[in-house]
């Protein structure tokens, strides 16, 4: 039997070994950390898109009806991308770093699939109007205001 | 010696009676209010600028499920667990009260049995609220469905479940008067009316005390409800949003990073959409006239 010398080689070895595998864990412990920024992604693109609209109608820019209607086309767009591929089940506030999606998503997923059939009407209605005029372009984002907000209000784990 | 306890004995019974006395509730004539003609119609405004529905309809209660007045909701705090009453046009709900019943327990914080309402009712609040407004709610009230919901017990322990000390508590903290005073525009003196009167922003935007009194002096400065949850600060001190920032946020809801917030503010926000603009527009000026908190 050959007793195990620990030369500085091997330590150093032993040592990069350690922190290759910690660092793997660290990867395995939050798998869902792409979902997760690939949602904050298409929620950020749409807050974008809703933003130039919402200048429009706070008055702080002109109405430009192509602008309004580009900018109506994207938020419909990007509601279109959003699903439960971003939502995987388990990446859900206090599992997942930055993750605000309270754990009731995925208790009642049907609820929140409704609640995004909702934001997609309320896109298409945004899409239909944004383009005619001021007024029309308003109410449009105040529907999809009150899609965004209804699941907010359910799914969302409030800052602070 | 026999003297010294005897003296002790009658301060301590003078105490207890002048306490007794101090704690009585106390209810405002009625007589003029109750001579008044009630506007249901406009009565439907009040009900929404005042948030009536946000704690007396079901959780998450919207639209027309939110004129359901059945009670229920938990509301958390430091001194226990609040439930909102039924206060439905029914036998459980205020179906049977008179018109001074009703302006006792909204404006007075008194209940038709007597006793003091917890505070978790904004009726100091309320209070500031004009005699044609209150009768016009109630007439709305009156005219809504009905729920046959038995009303839940508070769960608060000792000594707050001692309603007679609640008599204490408006005598320290119940004072119904504006906050905002000075010379004002119509415009800020109409959003201090809904802010301060009806919707009542100070009892979640204003720190509380040790004793649940609402520090006047950092008014709207930013407060904390549910225990935890942070509410901001909404002074100029602390929120540095455009009018028409403010505007925008309390018609639709979105910030002006156009994010869309839930919680308790989402049916602050369904509520002033039953506003005329020029009343959401008031409330905007009044924000901006309030004195600023620093963060």
């Amino acid at each position: 039997m050959t007793r195990l010398k620990l030369t500085p080689l091997k330590l150093t070895g032993a040592a990069v070994a350690l922190l290759l595998s910690t660092s793997g864990l660290w990867a395995q412990e939050d798998p869902f950390a792409d979902a997760v920024e690939t949602r904050h992604g298409l929620m950020l693109q749409m807050a974008s898109d809703l933003g130039k609209i919402g200048a429009m109608v706070k008055g702080e820019v002109a109405y430009d009806s192509a602008a309004a209607a580009k900018a109506a086309a994207n938020v419909a767009a990007v509601a279109s991308v959003i699903s439960l591929e971003q939502f995987p089940a388990g990446s859900e506030v206090g599992k997942s770093a930055d993750s605000f999606a309270k754990a009731e998503l995925w208790a009642t997923p049907d609820d929140f699939l409704g609640k995004l059939a909702d934001l997609n009407t309320a896109a298409a209605t945004l899409v239909a109007g944004a383009g005619t005029d001021l007024d029309t372009a308003k109410a449009g984002l105040g529907m999809v205001g009150k899609a965004c907000a209804a699941c907010h209000e359910t799914y969302r784990q409030p800052e602070g | 010696m026999g003297r010294f306890f005897r003296r002790l004995l009658a301060l301590g019974i003078f105490a207890a009676a002048a306490g007794w006395f101090l704690t009585a509730p106390t209810l405002r004539d009625t007589q003029a209010a109750e001579a008044l003609t009630p506007d249901p119609v406009h009565g439907e405004t009040i009900f929404w600028a005042s948030g009536c529905a946000s704690c007396h309809a079901a959780a998450g209660a919207k639209g027309e499920d939110a004129k359901l007045l059945s009670g229920g909701q938990k509301f958390a705090t430091a001194f226990g667990t609040f439930l909102a009453p039924n206060i439905s046009p029914s036998k459980e709900g205020i179906g049977d009260w008179t018109t001074a019943q009703f302006i006792h327990a909204v404006q007075d914080g008194v209940l038709p049995d007597g006793s003091h309402e917890y505070p978790a009712m904004p009726y100091v609040a309320y209070a500031k609220m004009s005699d044609q407004d209150i009768v016009d709610l109630k007439a709305f009230i009156d005219g809504l469905p009905p729920s046959d919901v038995a009303s839940l017990p508070h769960d608060v322990g000792f000594p707050f479940n001692i309603r007679r000390s609640l008599g204490g508590w408006k005598l320290l903290f119940g004072n119904p008067a504006y906050v905002l005073t000075g010379t004002m525009t119509p415009e800020v003196e109409r959003g201090r009316y809904i802010a301060e009167a009806m919707a009542h922003c100070g009892e979640c935007h204003t720190p509380r005390n040790a004793l649940g009194g609402l520090d006047t002096a950092k008014w709207l400065g930013g407060g904390v409800i549910d225990g935890t949850a942070k509410v901001p600060n909404v002074t100029p001190g602390g929120l540095d949003w455009s009018e028409a920032d403010i505007l925008n946020y309390l018609t639709t809801g979105a910030t002006p990073d156009f994010d869309f917030v839930g919680g308790a503010m989402a049916h602050v926000v369904d509520n002033m959409g039953h506003l005329p603009e020029s009343d959401v527009r008031a409330l905007v000026a009044y924000l901006k006239a309030v004195p600023p908190v620093s963060p």
